[in-house]
């Protein structure tokens, strides 16, 4: 009996918080990765994975950085993705934002080591040279349906403020039901009093988090171009969505575009997560989707989409959390439950 | 055993067996990834055309014919761009499967597993017929089997060059691009291929840019009847104005150098070209097809031997990119995948009713640029001395030529175009002075070719621009209007909208001319028109009416996006009078430019209710003329112009007639197939009893002193109001 198919969905900057503390150590201890990762670590006189992921207790100042917060998502993520190669039949592999640097190591765009050095490169960059940060908001009722005319409401809401001299604001991520928006200091005050905040809703600053997806950034993408030449680059083996919902193809990518990309649209331009989490559905129609640790946040953000699309006759929250119940269509290898059906 | 399965097993058996059909190492160039980009697309489209029939027998697909043996189509769309407009032959699955890999966040499986279920939520056609094409990919759907498409292509083509020097508000193809057609080897010899592909070297062979890529996919066999061999080579090899390109379409290494290299000759020269790719034809013509009937085995399995699947295999292999067993691995992979993503689409909801059907016949409005209307000082410059003119009561003829003057002023995306309606002014003169007031880009003498003048102007709608073709007398309709039936007027609705080609198409048509032309010239049928689907029919009967109809004609092609068709009556061009020589009672003033007559606005002259006379063009001319006995006759009268043929202003010729006793139709088209048919229709179904009709006999037109011999008259007009008011 042939095995289950599955898309793997790598999750980005935010899931390793004080609930995850441990999480590498707990998951995949003792895997030879992670003292390769370590050593590089040491070479450039940061702290290792197991420090950080060992640590007493949780330190927003710590772990939080692009520098320590990317390379441990990048660490436990990458390495849940390869738990899930053994088990399922992967056919496509995306994720969210940083996510699509796991997913590029993940399918094989580019090697397990190579992925922490550009992980840690562009995690150091932003926390070193990164300006602005990010706001989420849902546009999304209780039942996770959209709330009608509320998408065109906020975009109309970003254009204006962006235009407001010393103001810089733009949409980030399309993150399901929800959308992140980023910019200067200005901007995302702008925007936090021009939106309703209620009991519902409310916008949320991510901490630590900078200007990703959007102009903000483009010093940021060129350093990494610098930084990162194109033999760091593979032929994927497994196909790969990136943040458009374009799929790149086994050892069919063009790996200049793929490196371009990868270095240069992705981190400047809005990140489109519904439309990668769309492409793998209706390009792929996998049994289940799983989401690789840490954390859970992710989850919400791919049954948003799901929903919106009626895959599968899904069509609210309720109607979700039934197909859950039942045959889970939604793998959250964050979630100590639904980590067994991954493994 | 089908012989899709047939061709199935044998790429399953050959790839294990390592036992592919020669061919040369492909270019060194060609990086490996794209060989193995444009094979996985070469192999969607043949697991598509697996999964198409695995559909059908589950009641779950309606749709069969194939692209299978065309995969070669993948490399020619590799050598094009995106922003190059394609109009696709239907065997061009691989094609769009390769393109969507060029623009961000497509899903080709998807959106082609939609057509095949005739899906509610397929994304070119909404579920009213399978086609391929996409507006993300710049493929508007063709439903074409027989090349009508080209025609388009050409008058597409045509339009960058235009856009450039002017471009339009909706302009959609950028200045580099260029347009590619592709069609098979049986179409080409169809008469609107033939004269599209004549209408592009006239052009290049007078250097006019014509970027156009014609692609031949030469499979050898038009359903049945095998092409000559040799037969396209030896057509296409030596056309003037043209360069021949040729490659074999089962090597898609060759067939991407060879593309490559017209689509540059093509951009670079802004010249045509015509690539002939020569193929092989697998699974016969469609589904239904049993091609054993009409061809040999050993053909048939010639043929499959030559699968361009297998020869892909064996680029992949001697290239050492792929082994026969990594590309078998590719095969199924991709196999596997369509039969996940069918199982969802098979549960997606067809198209069903009539309301979802028809709700693209008419299109959407699309949001223009307001104006107000030509400045004065414009006018001036443009007009000259016919300003004084326009105060003074003119014949139809000039008031149109005024109009279509001061349209052209305030709209710069109109563009004029037809046989002799430049120099000469048009062979009754209502274009006179456009060429010299507007140049010869936006009044264009075209060549003599209906089929041309009508793809000129859909073409060139497709690129924002709005035209105003001619077609110099009606009779001249009928070799070309299967470009109205079958391609301007099902546009929106085989594209859910999305495509529209908005034209105002003007026609001279119908009798009365005194001794001139007989029937070719004096054409009294509308019936080809009147039933064509959201087609709009405008037929004036005086100047100020043309004029105020021509503007309302303009802006529901230029703001609704509606196809209109302007039929001008030629007799009534040059009438000044109307009971009486020199009492000038059908000369009218020149209205102002802001005065329109709306979408089914009739008009009715008198308030009689003894009778109601229903007409149109010479008709309401001469029903007018009736009425002046009849009311000496003592029967009130009134006469109602309907000035709106198609749709038929239903409810105001209800509302017209309400409190009148008889009404009475005088339609000078003939007795069969004419309005009255529909009036009379519409009135008994309203429950009115007292309606007779006056119409032209089935006869066609004679020339000399019979040309109204069987047309309505006066006289017969008083006689049947006398007949029906006291019957």
């Amino acid at each position: 009996m042939s095995r289950r198919t599955a898309v793997l969905i790598c999750p980005g900057r935010g899931t390793y918080n004080k609930a995850e503390l441990g999480t590498l150590a707990r998951t995949h201890a003792d895997h030879p990765l992670i003292a390769e990762w370590d050593a590089l670590r040491c070479d450039t006189g940061q702290e290792t994975l197991t420090a950080l992921d060992a640590a007493p207790r949780f330190s927003a100042a710590r772990h939080t950085t692009g520098e320590n917060a990317s390379p441990l998502i990048y660490a436990c993520s990458y390495l849940d993705a390869k738990a899930a190669y053994n088990s399922h039949d992967i056919v496509a592999v995306t994720g969210n934002s940083l996510g699509w640097y796991i997913a590029l190591a993940a399918a094989g765009g580019t090697s397990a080591q190579t992925g922490l050095h550009i992980v840690n490169t562009t995690g150091t960059l932003m926390h070193t040279k990164a300006e602005g940060g990010q706001i989420l908001y849902p546009f999304v009722d209780e039942n996770w349906v959209e709330i009608t005319g509320e998408q065109a409401k906020l975009h109309a809401i970003i254009a204006e403020i962006n235009d407001q001299p010393d103001h810089s604001l733009a949409l980030s991520i399309h993150l399901g039901g929800m959308m992140v928006v980023a910019g200067n200091d200005a901007g995302l005050t702008a925007f936090e009093r021009a939106v309703p905040a209620d009991d519902t809703r409310k916008p949320l600053r991510l901490p630590n988090h900078a200007a990703f997806h959007t102009g903000m950034m483009e010093p940021i993408a060129s350093l990494s171009r610098d930084a990162l030449p194109q033999t760091l680059f593979t032929q994927p083996h497994t196909a790969l969505i990136d943040g458009r919902g374009s799929v790149w193809h086994p050892r069919a990518a063009d790996l200049d575009a793929l490196r371009s990309y990868t270095l240069g649209h992705q981190i400047t331009h809005t990140y489109d997560f519904t439309a990668a989490v769309k492409s793998a559905a209706r390009n792929f129609a996998p049994d289940c989707f799983i989401i690789t640790g840490p954390g859970t946040t992710l989850g919400s953000a791919v049954a948003q989409t799901l929903i919106a699309l009626k895959w599968q006759g899904i069509d609210s929250k309720q109607a979700f959390l039934q197909r859950q119940s039942e045959d889970p269509l939604l793998i959250s290898m964050g979630r100590e439950d639904q980590r067994p059906l991954a493994l | 055993m089908d012989r899709a399965a047939i061709v199935h097993q044998n790429f399953l058996h050959r790839l294990a067996a390592n036992d592919l059909p020669d061919g040369p190492a492909p270019d060194p160039l060609i990086p490996p990834s794209k060989l193995v980009e444009i094979f996985r697309s070469q192999t969607l489209s043949r697991q598509l055309d697996r999964i198409s029939r695995v559909m059908q027998s589950k009641g779950k697909g309606f749709y069969t014919i194939g692209s299978s043996g065309h995969e070669g189509m993948a490399a020619v769309a590799e050598a094009l761009r995106p922003t190059d407009m394609a109009f696709l032959h239907y065997r061009d699955a691989a094609f769009q499967i390769q393109r969507a890999a060029q623009v961000p966040g497509q899903q080709p499986v998807w959106d082609m597993l939609l057509s095949f279920r005739a899906a509610a939520s397929d994304p070119i056609s909404g579920g009213r017929h399978k086609v391929l094409g996409s507006r993300a990919l710049n493929i508007p759907p063709q439903t074409s089997t027989i090349a009508s498409h080209l025609p388009k292509a050409v008058g597409a083509a045509y339009s960058i060059g235009l856009a450039r020097r002017s471009p339009p508000e909706h302009r959609h193809l950028p200045d580099d691009s260029i347009v590619m057609c592709s069609f098979g080897d049986a179409s080409s010899n169809h008469s609107t291929a033939q004269g599209a592909i004549n209408s592009a070297c006239w052009t290049s062979f007078q250097s006019v840019p014509m970027p156009l890529l014609f692609v031949c996919e030469d499979n050898g066999i038009g359903i049945s009847v095998p092409t000559p061999r040799g037969w396209i080579a030896a057509n296409y090899t030596n056309r003037p104005g043209l360069r021949y390109f040729t490659c074999n379409g089962l090597d898609m290494a060759e067939t991407l150098i060879v593309s490559q290299a017209a689509a540059d000759y093509v951009r670079r020269t802004r010249k045509p070209a015509f690539l002939h790719v020569t193929t092989v034809r697998l699974y016969g013509h469609a589904g239904s097809d049993v091609e054993l009937t009409y061809r040999d085995k050993a053909a048939i399995e010639a043929s499959e031997a030559q699968d361009p699947l297998l020869h892909s295999t064996r680029i992949l292999r001697d290239a050492d990119v792929r082994t026969p067993a990594q590309s078998l691995d590719i095969y199924n992979e991709i196999g596997k995948t369509c039969a996940r993503v069918a199982e969802e689409v098979m549960q997606q909801e067809p198209l069903s009713d009539a309301a979802g059907v028809m709700a693209s016949i008419i299109p959407p409005a699309r949001a223009c640029a307001p104006s107000n209307g030509p400045a004065p000082a414009a006018r001036e410059q443009v007009f000259g001395n016919d300003i004084k003119q326009m105060s003074e009561p003119q014949p139809m003829n000039r008031l149109i030529g005024w109009a279509l003057a001061d349209l052209m002023l305030e709209h710069s995306e109109i563009i004029v175009a037809g046989e002799d309606v430049g120099k000469k002014g048009g062979v009754y003169g209502v274009t006179q002075k456009l060429q010299n007031r507007f140049g010869p880009d936006r009044v264009i003498d075209t060549l003599l070719d209906e089929q041309s003048i009508l793809g000129l102007a859909i073409g060139m709608a497709h690129n924002g621009f709005v035209p105003v073709p001619e077609i110099q007398f009606l009779a001249y309709l009928h070799n070309a209007e299967d470009q109205l039936r079958g391609e301007a007027a099902t546009l929106s609705f085989f594209s859910d909208g999305q495509y529209t080609n908005p034209m105002v198409l003007r026609i001279a048509g119908l009798g009365y001319q005194k001794g001139f032309g007989g029937h070719f010239h004096n054409d009294n049928s509308l019936a080809v028109l009147r039933d064509i689907p959201g087609l709009i029919i405008a037929c004036p009967s005086n100047g100020a009416d043309a004029a105020m109809m021509l503007r309302e004609a303009v802006r529901l092609a230029r703001e609704e996006q509606r196809v209109v068709v302007f039929i001008e009556p030629i007799a009534l061009y040059p009438m000044r009078d109307l009971h009486a020589g020199g009492d000038a009672g059908w000369m009218t003033r020149y209205p102002a430019p802001d005065q329109r007559i709306g979408l089914g606005e009739i008009a009715i002259a008198g308030v009689g209710t003894d009778l109601a006379i229903v007409s149109y063009a010479n008709g309401y001319y001469l029903s007018t003329q009736a009425a002046q006995a009849l009311e000496d006759a003592g029967i009130k009268t009134r006469i109602i112009d309907m000035r709106w043929l198609a749709p038929l202003p239903e409810a105001a010729l209800l509302e017209a007639t309400k409190h009148c006793t008889n009404i009475l139709i005088v339609d000078e088209c003939r007795r069969t197939g004419s309005q009255s048919e529909g009036i009379m229709t519409l009135f008994t179904e309203a429950g009115r009893p007292r309606v007779a009709r006056v119409t032209a006999e089935d006869s066609f037109i004679a020339t000399g002193p019979a040309y109204a011999a069987t047309l309505p008259s006066t006289d017969g007009i008083i006689a049947a109001g006398k007949t029906l008011v006291a019957s």
